[in-house]
């Protein structure tokens, strides 16, 4: 519990600043309002928010939950075959230089306004961590321990399965606590292309009625979003893998 | 007492018929990047059924290579290498290994990394549970079953890596500099574990090290190995009964072997 002061009081000071400069330098309300007027606005409108907000997070959910189901599987074939690995590794490399938000007004035009495009932008933006973290996880063997389980005689699926896979969970989950923010990421972007609910088109809204207090309110929401998703993988990871270092060394404390 | 005056009394086998390895002319050649690298030439060495064999020499001279070949871990480039008589041409079923580093499982507990062996090789776990426990009590390791690898010391953690190489039953044990990496007074005391543990399973060990007196203290016989390109330059018998204990270190036999090992390493100007 004292591990949660410290970020609370940097909230408590972060937000009394605001308020204070926004009485003291007399800023206009539609530049930024008070966090007064955006909790009331949180409030009175949380069921308008809360049915946006929905939408956004199955978007991201879908969009995160495809690249799991896409990049996992991709990663696994890669590195079992050279071949494959030759043949696609540049071409995904090349493809995650390339700006991935400029396909979305194609995307758009290609998939309309419904859930589709969504999902496919945010899977093009949330894949490529997954992907690269899976593969680095799964090379991730010492020679030692290649020899021991040759030494043993593992078949390729003992070898998969006894050493490879729990040896790649700890990559593969610094891949998806990365992919999941990138995810809420791509699901608003695909709003702003085009889209007539979620929070991306909230902020449109917001934006072109000046509606200040609306717009801090749906950053509060992506925010909330963005931390709930994160750590539910946390805690995923602790549970899956509990013998891992960092969080080895993070429950080493006594105090979190 | 018995099994003690026993292995006491055991002399080093040579008959090929008795040899638990049997290597003739090995070599191996590797290609790292087009040009040929000979790491080992010429390699004729026998060792008994139950003998205790130690190979020295300096880095680079390929006694890590000889081990693998001899664990069927990679082929040779010429000559034979044959376990029990079969020629090795894969990695053997009677065969464990102890590497450098304890290459523990970091999910799994002590008794479940022993039990690993078990569960690659499907010899089902309930049957060898008293081996299990026999190998965890032999090695000292009782009271820490349920530990994780990262909860122990790096001499308890090579204990656990024993345990492993044990627990199917092998006829052979090869030990690649398994306590380098130990602080000296841990080396000492899981040299004199190792002896223990050997003369008690009887299993033929070939034992890599640097280490002149750990090879001296341990082993029935040493090899002593030059590089570029790595072949054997003599087998140095070690004539001293065992158990040997913290006074074979004073007894003479011990210093003119050492002295002999170090000679012939530094006669090819090779000493670290």
């Amino acid at each position: 519990m004292r591990n949660a002061i410290y970020p609370a009081l940097t909230a408590v000071i972060l937000v009394g600043a605001w308020y204070l400069a926004v009485l003291f330098f007399e800023v206009p309300r539609y530049l930024l309002p008070l966090p007064g007027e955006v909790v009331t606005r949180l409030i009175e409108d949380r069921d308008f928010l809360l049915r946006h907000g929905w939408v956004t997070t199955y978007e991201t959910l879908g969009g995160f939950a495809l690249s799991i189901v896409i990049g996992i599987p991709l990663a696994l074939l890669i590195v079992s075959s050279s071949t494959i690995d030759r043949a696609l590794m540049p071409w995904i490399v090349l493809s995650q230089t390339f700006p991935k938000i400029a396909l979305a007004p194609l995307i758009v035009v290609w998939f309309g306004l419904g859930l589709v495009p969504k999902l496919i932008v945010t899977f093009l933006v949330a894949f490529f961590p997954i992907l690269i973290s899976t593969i680095v996880g799964l090379r991730s063997m010492e020679r030692d321990m290649d020899e021991l389980r040759l030494s043993m005689r593992a078949s390729v699926w003992q070898t998969f399965w006894y050493f490879r896979l729990p040896l790649a969970l700890p990559s593969l989950f610094a891949g998806l606590k990365v992919s999941v923010a990138f995810a809420a990421v791509g699901a608003v972007i695909a709003e702003w292309v085009g889209a007539n609910e979620g929070l991306g088109y909230l902020l449109l809204t917001a934006n072109a009625n000046l509606d200040t207090p609306l717009l801090f309110a749906v950053l509060v929401l992506l925010m909330v979003l963005g931390m709930v998703l994160y750590h539910a993988i946390e805690m995923l990871e602790r549970l899956l893998i509990p013998w891992h270092a960092t969080i080895r060394l993070k429950t080493g404390q006594p105090s979190f | 007492m018995t099994a003690m005056t026993d292995v006491c009394l055991r002399r080093p086998l040579q008959r090929p018929s008795d040899a638990a390895i049997a290597l003739t002319g090995v070599g191996k050649t590797f290609l790292p990047s087009g040009s040929e690298v000979v790491a080992l030439t010429d390699i004729d060495l026998t060792v008994g059924d139950g003998e205790f064999v130690a190979i020295v020499g300096s880095s680079g001279c390929g006694k890590s290579t000889l081990l693998r070949l001899i664990a069927g871990l990679m082929p040779v480039s010429t000559g034979r290498v044959e376990v029990k008589g079969h020629r090795v041409s894969g990695p053997d079923p009677g065969v464990g290994i102890v590497f450098q580093t304890p290459v523990l499982l970091p999910w799994r507990t002590v008794r479940r990394n022993i039990e690993l062996q078990l569960d690659v090789r499907r010899l089902g776990r309930s049957q060898h549970g008293k081996e299990v426990d026999r190998l965890i009590a032999l090695t000292g390791l009782a009271g820490f079953e349920n530990s994780m690898p990262y909860e122990l010391s790096g001499g308890m953690q090579q204990r656990v890596a024993l345990c492993r190489a044990l627990i199917h039953n092998p006829d052979l044990l090869l030990m690649d500099e398994p306590f380098g990496a130990l602080d000296a007074l841990t080396r000492e005391q899981m040299n004199a574990e190792l002896q223990r543990i050997w003369m008690e399973t009887r299993k033929t060990v070939v034992f890599i090290t640097h280490s002149i007196m750990e090879a001296a203290f341990l082993a029935d016989r040493v090899v002593v190995m030059t590089p570029r390109p790595g072949k054997i330059r003599e087998i140095v018998p070690i004539d001293l009964p065992r158990p040997r204990t913290f006074e074979t270190f004073r007894n003479p036999v011990f210093h003119e072997a050492c002295d002999r090992i170090r000679s012939l390493m530094s006669a090819s100007g090779l000493m670290e």
